[in-house]
């Protein structure tokens, strides 16, 4: 098995693991946390997606709400201060990146003329 | 709003979004692949599968350009916030332009080899270790698993389930997309692109969403939130000549939290600044009989009890708050969401 087999191998059973996940929560653990998705149906197909990617995450949040541990203060905190570092970052990287790229840039031989190495359909070598 | 999850609440508003954004996208691509295709392709041959992956590229990268800049104009100018309304759609149909670009280049560069194309992908250039001809593809497979992450997670219920909180760090994901588009492109179609238009207008685009971050970034360290001081366990939000009928002034308190006061029929009531949606600031929103509507999405709550009027069921945190001479003073530890609080008269 060569490690592009492996990446998606991984990603299959990623996926398989997502799909029983998305099958219990969205039937069963969907209404026990909220209750407005009570009686609510079609909206829960848009959410496969994001359950078969991130499903760890659901997991975690799920225990979190099915057992009460959830903390209403933490709700009503923005992480605004995150604001500041992206600019920075932004300013830096990308003209950083955009200057490596062009500097990587090669010229193509002036006097180098394009040969044609296949042959043409019915055409005699 | 909340009262039960419908796929999408369609309004007038929402419509005139999305019909500029998909005329936008649908006349680009026109332009692109039909009108003017020398414009910004290769000056080289290219055949139609390549002149379509280019086009639904560069038009991702455009569409994943305005996106970043909306959030930066609307905190330097708020005429600019109605672009905020119904970003989500727009990086929702951003994502699948980027999908789109992805599949023509599947299909043509990966698709005639003995293995699969998607195994093709990954193991047809692997020079890692050096910067001419890296294996620019991988930028452009994490950025596209990050617009996927971002787009699978746009739906109203994912806010309520991981909390605005857990909902923003993953949407922040964008950032590193973006960095990572800017670089899939510069090691990429820009290590081959004769035509300069593109080239200058890519570094252009670029470099706006660059300034305009740093120049909100500096605007909100002048112009921020002040840090409210505290004195016998309640912090000074402001003098009483400061605050404006119909509007808030804001406080920070020192555990980072914001407070919105708000001064509505001559009386105060203080409420979160952070709304139950998307964490928008209700402290920049207008009171009209007793409701403060969030300038992000339009989430409505009484500033008294913090609760969203019928149907609806958001609540915020509510502050306790008192008149000291001339000035208007908070507890700092607020109330559960959706607790009443008696408005204090201001002395006339």
């Amino acid at each position: 098995m060569n490690e592009a087999e492996a990446v998606f191998l991984f990603v299959k059973i990623w996926s398989a693991v997502g799909t029983v996940i998305a099958l219990v929560f969205l039937t069963v653990g969907i209404d026990r946390i909220d209750e407005d998705a009570r009686g609510a149906y079609v909206f829960r197909l848009l959410l496969i997606p994001g359950i078969l990617f991130l499903w760890p995450l659901v997991i975690w949040r799920w225990m979190i709400l099915e057992t009460g541990r959830d903390r209403w203060l933490n709700r009503h905190k923005p992480p605004r201060e995150a604001h500041f570092w992206v600019a920075v970052l932004f300013a830096v990287a990308i003209p950083a990146i955009m200057l490596l790229g062009l500097s990587q840039r090669q010229q193509w031989p002036s006097e180098f003329e394009p040969q044609q190495l296949s042959v043409e359909q019915g055409e005699i070598q | 709003m909340s009262v039960k999850y419908i796929p999408v609440q369609w309004n007038p508003n929402k419509w005139k979004y999305n019909t500029i954004m998909l005329v936008s996208v649908f006349a680009y691509l026109w332009i692109f692949i039909e009108l003017t295709p020398g414009i910004m392709a290769n000056e080289g041959r290219i055949n139609g599968q390549i002149h379509n992956a280019r086009a639904f590229g560069s038009c991702a990268f455009f569409m994943l350009t305005v996106i970043l800049c909306i959030g930066p104009l609307a905190r330097l100018d708020n005429r600019f916030l109605p672009l905020l309304y119904n970003r989500r759609h727009f990086g929702v149909m951003t994502a699948f332009v980027a999908l789109t670009h992805a599949g023509y280049i599947l299909n043509w560069y990966f698709a005639f080899s003995s293995s699969s194309k998607y195994e093709t992908l990954l193991f047809a250039n692997t020079s890692f270790s050096q910067v001419a001809g890296f294996p620019f593809e991988i930028f452009g497979i994490f950025a596209l698993l990050c617009l996927f992450a971002l787009a699978t997670t746009s739906h109203d219920f994912w806010l309520k389930f991981l909390t605005p909180r857990v909902w923003k760090r993953i949407h922040y994901l964008i950032y590193a997309a973006y960095i990572s588009v800017v670089a899939h492109v510069s090691f990429g179609v820009l290590q081959d692109q004769q035509n300069h238009i593109f080239t200058i207008t890519f570094m252009i685009s670029a470099l706006i969403v660059a300034v305009l971050h740093l120049m909100a970034a500096l605007h909100e360290r002048r112009h921020g939130d002040q840090m409210a001081n505290l004195s016998d366990g309640w912090v000074e939000v402001c003098d009483i000549s400061e605050m404006k009928e119909g509007f808030a002034n804001i406080a920070m308190l020192a555990n980072g939290e914001r407070v919105a006061v708000y001064l509505q029929e001559g009386k105060l009531s203080a409420i979160s600044n952070a709304c139950a949606h998307q964490n928008g600031p209700l402290g920049e929103g207008k009171v009209i009989r007793c409701l403060v509507t969030c300038p992000w999405h339009g989430f409505q709550y009484n500033v008294t009890d913090g609760r969203s009027p019928a149907p609806f069921t958001e609540k915020v945190p509510t502050y306790n708050i008192r008149l000291e001479g001339d000035v208007v003073k908070v507890d700092p530890q607020a109330n559960p969401p959706g607790t009443y609080v008696e408005p204090v008269p201001v002395k006339a």
